[in-house]
């Protein structure tokens, strides 16, 4: 055994004096194993021996952080290429886990990526990329943005390619292979064929470059692999096409030897079982870079220059060299390089990309505008305020990256039984053989049984060949690719569409949680509410008139009423008084300067103007002076029962009417919440309000469960309350008062956020201010999760079935057994079923209508008589 | 280079353990088959490369991932 001890020079963040170097070296110093260790303030490093043996990297970071430091890690991601199957990505997880100094490394089978966390200066990007090489796969650094895109076609292009000219080379070759085959069944047709292409010996010559020319591929990787003591399906198809080659040859040379006499070759069965494999892999290349287009379309969006105004010119600069400040003109039909506010024009913005909003957004001078968003109209100038990595468009890019990039827990499962399937299947190869040769031979073999699909009798195959056809048909038909792909596949394509639509999920996981909801608890105010009062209702007094007043006001005038009420707010800073005055501006009334103002406070405030006392406040205020509104009694309180904040207004001592002032309802809180009934979800609402306001909200909504008077800090104890009942809670809110309930359920969904998505907490992000997109987000997730659980299915379908059959379990009763190339070709049609299932998300459009545009903060109040109810009830 | 150092040393401990491990088999493979039938010469001579070929592909891995655990208590 090795006593080795290895040199480590860690990075220390958090050290600012003499102290921390001391608390570091001893925290270091205590550690079993370590020896020599000195801290540097000046490089902040801590530099020690250590024995691998005794202690692993892990504790020696335990122990930096317990005192209070961090190791400094980094992140990278490696373009991989090469890795077909679950197994690739255990391999290449491995390997990369390995090394020293790596703190995690999760490889995306379906972008062919490699995230790797590191601690700098333990490890090198050479020795990462080494390691990746050693088990046998391609790999470059990925460089960001519109570079890494073209990249990753290049890439996927060549792969492309050359599996095609592998295919064009084996499938042209294997033809004339199984024409020579079965020349003597060609009838009138053999006038076509010259006779000397059913030579054994010719067949052979034919097949040799198919088996070492496209075929090469899979001897080559699995070697290197196995040298490492990896095994991958590289394997499962080298050991297959090597062996029915190997048969081929023995028995074309030992026509005697048992496989089936001078009748037999078994070199198209290596023909065509490389063919097939490889057209498994030209198809997988070619529909695999579809699930990933979302990704590819969103960094196609990134524009490549930006016309910018310096020094009074205007000059056109690649967008990357944007600055802070730098001032941008756009022309219609332009893309806006980078995030920043209008300061100079006007015109209508496409955003569609990235928010999902169908309708152009106008912009004018003080409106912020996002990078990659294409102008439509007019010409307008804009500040840069988010340029490089900072801009929406970069942070969204990198969150979707990253949530494909990820594993959800069902996928490490799948991962985890793939990467152990190929042994197991060798293993069981060894069994299938032994059994027949042994056992199976003798007991069952019935010299008419014939390969399904296959004109051949097995009449003289030996033991030896029957066993050992049966062990490599097992061998092939268990290829555990379609399992790989299932999962990722899905995933990809799954995040790809929520982004769509504005709704980013931050991870496979969130994804998978999000398919598995019970309850959807909304915060109130901001969520299902617009979180600002406004008018929401305004009644007019029945008998109330003034004959001489040039108001001329009769009962029906509530626009007068409402005018009054405004005026008498006007300099007021309560929330309700600006509601009232907001309420009356959007509808265009003019509100003089009272002449006098006072304010009572506690109770509302008095005015006067255009010759008249104006009193407004509530129900103690008039009952203070006089005013009597016994009349309007019953109406108060049905609008207070409703959770509404009534005012009343008298005029000269008179009851002129009431107005009703409340938080109103987003546009499409009651839609969503329909359809999340529909879906079969419990919605809950949480709020900080009384109960009886909570409720009078809940009822408009159709929420189920109302949380009332909770305090902010106990939201998040709200939700344990409900994921004790054993349900799958979600918390919807606003992202930055909610974080701690969002953090606490199984998914946090911030709404509302706008595009500066790398501030927001949660697990899924709602771009747009719109309710609906919860239920975009569980269909999105549902869907997926069912594209995840349907490609299993199918992958495990194949399997289970192939195994049997391949291992001769039918032979026993219905003497038929698969040849290798047949089972080549159930492997290949597995893998592309699963990937055409996922790629039929493509379609996917969510349930609630996404037509139209709304305003944020629109929710202009519909005046009507007698009773002005506004908002959404 | 230290990588690499260990590496070698993972190859040269493993395959002192899989090759006998797969050569036995295979030759335990052989005398089986010789002395339970009447199997012929090819048939025996086939199956034990076969045998052997596939305990091989199935111990190497194993075996080197056991070595390298060993070695390196997983390098970290």
């Amino acid at each position: 055994m090795t006593e080795a001890l290895f040199e480590l020079s860690l990075p220390i963040s958090g050290m600012t004096c003499a102290s921390c170097v001391s608390h570091v070296e001893g925290a270091l110093k205590e550690l079993p194993g370590t020896s020599n260790v000195v801290v540097n303030l000046g490089t902040n490093k801590a530099n020690l021996l250590y024995d691998p043996q005794r202690i692993k990297l892990d504790d020696l970071r335990r122990a930096v952080e317990d005192v209070g430091y961090a190791i400094t890690t980094s992140e990278l991601t490696l373009d991989v290429r090469g890795m077909t199957c679950a197994s690739c990505v255990d391999h290449v997880e491995g390997a990369l886990k390995e090394l020293r100094g790596i703190q995690a490394a999760v490889v995306n089978l379906g972008l062919g990526t490699a995230r790797v966390v590191y601690v700098p200066g333990v490890v090198s990007t050479s020795a990462m990329k080494h390691a990746v090489r050693e088990v046998g796969y391609e790999v470059q650094e990925r460089s960001e943005g519109v570079d890494a895109l073209d990249r990753e076609r290049q890439a996927r292009e060549e792969e492309i390619k050359r599996q095609g000219r592998n295919l064009i080379l084996a499938g042209s070759i294997g033809l004339i292979v199984m024409i020579g085959t079965f020349y003597d069944m060609l009838g009138s047709l053999k006038v076509f064929v010259p006779e000397f292409l059913s030579y054994k010996w010719v067949i052979g010559l034919l097949t040799t470059p198919i088996v070492f020319g496209p075929g090469r591929q899979f001897f080559v990787n699995s070697w290197r692999g196995l040298k490492h003591g990896v095994t991958d399906m590289n394997l499962l198809y080298a050991t297959g096409i090597g062996a029915a080659y190997g048969i081929a040859v023995i028995n074309t040379l030992f026509p005697k030897a048992g496989f089936g006499g001078e009748g037999a070759t078994f070199f198209e069965s290596a023909a065509l079982l490389t063919g097939f494999i490889i057209l498994g892999r030209w198809l997988e290349a070619l529909t695999r870079g579809r699930t990933s287009e979302a990704i590819r379309k969103l960094m196609k969006l990134q524009p490549k220059v930006a016309r910018v105004i310096r020094n009074d010119k205007e000059e056109e600069i690649p967008a990357d060299e944007v600055e802070l400040g730098d001032v941008i003109l756009v022309r219609p039909g332009e893309s806006i390089a980078v995030d920043g506010q209008v300061f100079d024009g006007y015109s209508a913005v496409d955003e569609s990309m990235l928010t999902g909003e169908s309708l152009p957004v106008e912009k004018k001078a003080g409106d912020p505008v996002i990078g990659g968003t294409l102008n439509k109209t007019g010409a307008f100038k804009f500040k840069a305020t988010r340029v490089g990595k900072d801009t929406s468009l970069a942070q969204i890019i990198k969150l979707v990256e990253d949530a494909q990039a990820s594993k959800a827990p069902i996928q490490k499962l799948a991962d985890w039984v793939a990467g152990h399937f190929i042994l197991g299947v060798h293993l069981l190869a060894v069994v299938v053989f032994l059994f027949w040769f042994f056992y199976g031979y003798q007991m069952f073999f019935d010299p008419n049984s014939s390969f399904i699909m296959s004109p051949y009798k097995l009449g003289e195959i030996g033991v030896f060949g029957f066993s050992l056809l049966l062990s490599v048909t097992v061998l092939v038909i268990s290829c555990p690719c379609a399992v790989g792909l299932a999962t990722p596949s899905a995933m990809m394509a799954g995040t790809g569409k929520g982004a769509e639509f504005g709704v980013l999920f931050k991870g496979a996981e969130a994804i998978e949680n999000t398919s598995k909801l019970q309850t959807i608890v909304f915060d109130k105010t901001g969520t299902l509410t617009k979180g600002e009062p406004s008018v929401t209702d305004v009644i007019p007094g029945h008998e109330w008139k003034v004959e001489d007043s040039n108001l001329a006001m009769t009962s029906w005038q509530i626009e007068t009423v409402l005018r009054m009420a405004a005026i008498a707010e006007k300099n007021s800073e309560h929330p309700l008084g600006e509601a009232i005055v907001r309420g009356a501006q959007e509808r265009g009334l003019q509100l003089v300067d009272p002449v006098s103002f006072n304010s009572i406070p506690g109770h509302g405030v008095e005015a006067n103007a255009e010759g008249f006392d104006i009193l407004l406040g509530n129900r103690k205020l008039m009952k203070e002076r006089n005013v009597d509104f016994s009349k309007l009694i019953s109406q108060a309180e049905a609008l207070e029962a409703d959770g509404k904040t009534v005012m009343f207004i008298g005029l000269n001592g008179q009851a002129a009417g009431l107005i009703a002032v409340a938080d109103t309802l987003k546009e499409y809180s009651i839609e969503a919440v329909r359809h999340l009934h529909k879906m079969g979800l419990e919605v809950a609402m949480i709020t900080g309000d009384n109960r009886r306001t909570a409720e009078a909200i809940a009822r408009k909504v159709g929420i189920d469960q109302v949380l009332a008077e909770v305090l902010p800090q106990d939201k998040a104890e709200e939700v344990k309350k409900l994921q004790a009942q054993g349900k799958k809670v979600a918390m919807v809110g606003d992202g930055v008062n909610d974080a701690p309930a969002l953090a606490q359920a199984e998914v946090g969904m911030a709404i509302g956020s706008g595009t500066d998505v790398a501030k927001e907490t949660g697990d899924i992000i709602l771009i747009k201010d719109d309710i609906r997109d919860v239920v975009v987000a569980l269909e999105v997730a549902r869907a997926t999760m069912r594209k995840v659980k349907q490609n299993l299915f199918w992958a495990f379908f194949y399997n289970t079935l192939g195994i049997p059959l391949g291992a001769g379990l039918f032979y026993t009763f219905a003497s038929v057994v698969i040849s290798p190339e047949i089972a080549g070709l159930m492997m290949a049609i597995s893998s592309i079923s699963v990937t055409l299932n996922t790629l039929l998300l493509k379609g996917f459009k969510p349930s609630v209508g996404r037509g139209h545009n709304p305003k944020r903060g629109s929710g202009s109040t519909q005046l009507r008589p007698a009773t002005a109810s506004v908002g959404n009830d | 280079m230290e990588h690499e150092m260990v590496e070698k040393e993972v190859a040269q401990k493993s395959m002192f353990i899989y090759l006998p491990i797969s050569i036995g088999s295979a030759l335990l493979f052989f005398l089986a088959a010789t002395l339970t039938g009447d199997y012929p010469l090819v048939a025996r001579i086939g199956g034990t490369i076969w045998v052997g070929l596939l305990t091989l592909i199935v111990s190497m891995p194993i075996v080197i991932s056991r070595i390298k655990k060993q070695l390196h208590g997983k390098l970290q």
